[in-house]
């Protein structure tokens, strides 16, 4: 287990509605290998999206263990949680990509410049920026802004800059959520492929049960204790 | 829900924009009301003074003396219908003007409610003669005697003649020109105003822009939902503005004495009375320009037709910005430098967040480092989309560097002006009829007095310069002095002859003040026919020389080439005694002129007093300058921080993207000061044009005197230290939200990155 790409122990995590505290994630466990998939599927208010941002630092659970590339952060040890920031940042510069449903980059800039900003950051060079956006079909409009081209090729921008950046772990919250059926495909299509050719992990936040399947692990949220 | 509450429901949730925004609406009418308030009381003080006086003669004698009581009964008696009107002017109770009822039906019917000796003078009833005569046993007085327009210079008896009548000294068209300045100021401040009012609006309009879209998809007409959006912009001014009318009037009432010095010192008459103005005219103004800045996009559409292409525009507003320059530069009516100042105003504040956006975009391009290029892009953004409160601190920034300048700059001219003037310890009144070449005389002798002191004579009196045919002209002052010496030699000149102290002392010329020379276009070396008493002289000009803060012309002659019957108005004798008490000269000269009472004064104290007026003059007009400067600083503040809130997103992506929060705090920062820097750098070229623009051409024309261009680069810093000020408090305000959890942007354009 501590090989592991990633391993989460005895997760807890509630917020407040009023007064009332709101349990989201009870004692949850679970360790991905490299090159495997995770599925986290549930309804939503589930604790999908609180899971992963749990599981890239940007926001700490109430109790519980998680390691991420031998990183471990353990919320029982306040001291070594005062480091966490730093080390969780450098995590998802260097290791860690993160796709959202939307609203993924950066509106000032080119979809190209978008991924060179993404690499750069990764400390990677920008040379194969551009290939990135060819490999997922939108090379000819690496010069467009965000609003000038369709929701389809935003998510595609960002999936090449979370493949520019090389990353070791990515991280999706329902990235096609917002995608008609065929956009979204073709989109979850090019996630899987180039994961798999990369051999890195990934978790992936979702609502559609066909594509949990196509993962290799599958947790359920729905049936977390307290939800 | 009904959809009224459907529309308000954004401010229910956003309680703080309408704070802000009704805020913005009390502050804004606070600032106009205050400064139209002050500004119509001085015009109707002054056309007050006009309309009393309006059409009237006055006879006077052509011996020069004073007219007097024997006088009017000469006149009464060969049925002349001749008003007396005596003004008694105190320190305590100011100028008062006695006149005679009865006589007054001379001028038509008295009892008529328009005629202006019911009214009221610097906004002091007239009162009747009787009173004033009272007043006039222990007060200096002046009777004149005034007859109607109608009255024929043949019907006077023998050693009569008429002349125009004036409440004050002429102050030509000064006291318009003054009017038009309040007046532009008064503009100024409505444009930034409603510039900071449709600011603050037009953000939380943004936000709102969404839910508009899904009413009219749930099918409310747009009609609809403007007309909503006009009733409640209308109902949050009305319960706005009226407390805002309350403070503004408030302010002005408190800064009106220091303002009434001001015009007292300006036009050497009071033009400020101080009484209360209309709440309508305030209120209809503020209404209008409130509707009108909030409910401008309704033309929208129009005005994108009209503007057409950007690059067009873009060079459109260069054109009139360079035509703007030019105007003010070659201009001589005030009026049109006034069209050219807002010419020049409108496209430079224009262009700035163009200018910045593209400055920004061009740095972005050449930008290797591509979060540079990211923060660049971003400036560029900030500066399209906050572009209104910019302008609007801009414009304050601009406007608070010309008056800090033209305050400074006047400030110390003045106090080296008072300094010359009053270059001497002493000065001495020379009591009427008493023999001053006596007095001249024992001065002379004393060798201690010369060989450690200084001392000349002052008279006082009127001149007239004459025509080249020999018509009379306007009538001077006439400044005459001797021996002319180290008191006076040391004066700053703005133009003169070869030694002009030299020819003067040898009463080879006159010097002329610079509102002369600027009325009459008089030049150094040219010939003035001057009449004084009853000679006609020639005179080079030798000089022109600096007098702020009068309007009269003046001459400086040698006291010795006054004729013998020239009536002196009023003598004094400067005096720095050197070794010797003045106690002493003072004592020996009440000998020599046989008298109990001598007023001598120390000039050391008349400088303190006279400096002590001015600068309470100057609280006020540095109090209105930072009041406008501050609330466009807060307006941007507020902009800024509720903008960057929307934003927020895109910085919480840098720290997803693996920036320590502490990072994209620092970009944050960076981001917010490069905005405001760069708008205080285009304030800057903006506030020093203006700054040139009052001193050398609006203010001469205005007032008949100008001032040296001096720049004060410590207001520079200090406007630098409060841009980054701004800047730093919207990103210490904003570095809280990116310790919470950014939410992604709500609003469907913001998701598709349409805020770019």
């Amino acid at each position: 287990m501590v090989d592991s790409l990633l391993w989460a122990r005895g997760l807890d995590k509630q917020f407040r509605s009023g007064t009332e505290p709101v349990p989201v994630l009870t004692d949850l466990s679970l360790h991905l290998e490299r090159g495997e998939s995770l599925a986290l599927t549930g309804r939503s208010g589930s604790g999908k999206s609180t899971l992963l941002n749990i599981l890239c630092g940007l926001e700490m659970p109430d109790a519980g263990v998680v390691q991420v590339l031998g990183e471990t952060f353990d919320s029982g040890k306040p001291d070594a949680m005062n480091k966490a920031e730093a080390r969780w940042g450098n995590l998802r510069r260097h290791q860690i990509g993160v796709v959202f449903q939307e609203a993924n980059l950066m509106p000032a800039l080119s979809l190209l410049d978008n991924v060179r900003l993404r690499a750069r950051l990764a400390g990677h060079n920008e040379n194969d920026c551009q290939d990135w956006l060819e490999r997922l079909g939108i090379g000819e409009l690496s010069d467009r802004y965000p609003d000038q081209v369709s929701g389809g090729q935003r998510q595609r921008a960002a999936l090449a800059m979370v493949f520019a950046m090389k990353p070791t772990l990515i991280l999706a919250d329902e990235p096609t959520g917002s995608l008609d059926h065929h956009t979204a495909e073709a989109v979850i299509g090019q996630l899987f492929e180039l994961q798999a050719r990369h051999g890195c992990g990934l978790v992936l936040a979702t609502h559609d049960p066909e594509l949990a399947i196509r993962c290799s692990q599958h947790m359920d949220l729905g049936h977390q204790p307290g939800t | 829900m009904t959809l009224p509450a459907a529309l308000f429901s954004h401010y229910r949730r956003h309680p703080l924009q309408l704070l802000a925004l009704g805020a913005m609406i009390v502050l804004a009418t606070m600032l106009w009301t205050g400064v139209h308030h002050l500004t119509s009381q001085a015009r109707a003080s002054l056309e007050q003074s006009e309309s009393a006086v309006a059409g009237r003669q006055q006879v006077k004698r052509k011996d020069g003396e004073r007219v007097t009581v024997e006088d009017f009964v000469k006149l009464r008696r060969r049925g002349l219908c001749v008003m007396p009107w005596l003004e008694v002017t105190s320190p305590e109770t100011g100028r008062v003007v006695g006149v005679d009822p009865l006589a007054a039906g001379c001028f038509g019917n008295p009892d008529r409610e328009e005629s202006p000796w019911r009214g009221e003078l610097d906004g002091r009833p007239f009162v009747d003669i009787s009173d004033a005569a009272e007043l006039a046993r222990r007060q200096r007085s002046e009777l004149s005697l005034l007859v109607s327009d109608a009255q024929d210079a043949g019907d006077l008896p023998s050693g009569y003649q008429l002349a125009p009548f004036r409440v004050g000294p002429d102050t030509g068209e000064l006291g318009d020109s003054f009017l038009l300045n309040l007046d532009a100021l008064g503009v100024l401040v409505l444009l930034i105003t409603a510039l900071l009012v449709r600011s603050v609006y037009l953000l939380g309009l943004a936000q709102r822009r969404d839910s508009f879209a899904l009413l009219h998809r749930f099918g409310v007409p747009r009609r609809r939902i403007n007309r909503l959006l006009a009733i409640e912009i209308m109902v949050l001014a009305l319960v706005c503005i009226m407390p805002g009318i309350w403070l503004g009037r408030w302010l002005a009432t408190g800064l009106g004495s220091g303002f009434g010095r001001a015009l007292e010192g300006l036009f050497d008459q009071p033009l400020y009375a101080g009484r209360d103005g209309g709440w309508l005219m305030p209120l209809a103004t503020m209404l209008a320009v409130v509707l009108v800045a909030c409910l401008a996009d309704l033309l929208r559409p129009l005005a994108q037709r009209l503007s057409g292409d950007a690059r067009w525009v873009g060079g459109f507003l260069v054109l009139v910005l360079m035509a703007g320059i030019a105007v003010l530069i070659w201009a001589s009516a005030l009026v049109w430098l006034f069209v050219a100042l807002a010419m020049v105003f409108v496209s430079a504040g224009t262009l700035a967040p163009m200018l910045i956006s593209r400055l920004a975009d061009g740095w972005a391009g050449r930008d290797t480092d591509p979060l540079s290029r990211w923060r660049h892009r971003e400036l560029s953004v900030l500066a399209r989309r906050l572009a209104l409160p910019l302008v609007a601190l801009q414009f304050a920034m601009a406007m608070v560097l010309a008056v800090q300048a033209l305050v400074t700059t006047f400030e110390s001219t003045f106090d080296r002006w008072l300094a010359q003037r009053l270059e001497a310890e002493y000065y001495i009144e020379v009591p009427e009829a008493v023999d001053t070449g006596l007095a001249l005389d024992w001065l002379s002798e004393q060798s201690e007095l010369a060989s450690s002191g200084l001392w000349h004579r002052v008279v006082r009196g009127e001149a007239t310069l004459m025509g080249a045919a020999g018509e009379p002209g306007p009538v001077v002052d006439v400044f005459a002095l001797g021996p002319v010496g180290p008191l006076v030699t040391g004066w700053q000149l703005f133009e003169s002859t070869a030694q002009p102290w030299r020819a003067l002392q040898q009463g080879q010329g006159l010097m002329v003040n610079e509102q002369l020379a600027r009325r009459q276009g008089v030049t150094a070396g040219q010939l003035l026919k001057v009449k004084l008493g009853s000679q006609v002289l020639n005179f080079p000009v030798l000089a022109i020389y600096p007098d702020y803060g009068r309007p009269a012309g003046e001459i400086l002659v040698n006291a010795a080439v006054l004729p013998p019957d020239f009536i002196p108005g009023f003598q004094s004798l400067s005096v720095s005694p050197g070794t010797l008490d003045i106690e002493a000269i003072s004592q020996q000269l009440k000998q020599i002129w046989r008298v109990e009472e001598l007023t001598v004064r120390d000039n050391r104290a008349i400088a303190e007093l006279a400096s002590a007026i001015f600068d309470q003059t100057f609280v006020f007009t540095r109090a209105m300058t930072a009041l406008t400067l501050i609330l466009a600083a807060i307006a941007l503040l507020m902009m800024g921080w509720v903008f960057f809130s929307t934003r927020a997103w895109y910085f919480r992506l840098l720290v997803v993207w693996g920036l320590s929060r502490r990072q994209a705090s620092a970009q944050l920062t960076r981001l917010a000061v490069s905005l405001t820097s760069a708008i205080a750098l285009l304030a800057l070229p903006l506030g020093v044009w203006l700054t040139w623009a009052l001193v050398h051409r609006i203010n001469p024309l205005a007032f008949g005197w100008s001032l040296p261009m001096v720049v004060y680069p410590r207001f520079w810093l200090e406007l630098g230290v409060l841009s980054l000020l701004v800047g730093l408090s919207i990103a210490l305000l904003m570095r809280r939200q990116l310790k919470t959890p950014a939410l992604a942007p709500e609003s469907t354009s913001a998701l598709a990155g349409g805020e770019r």
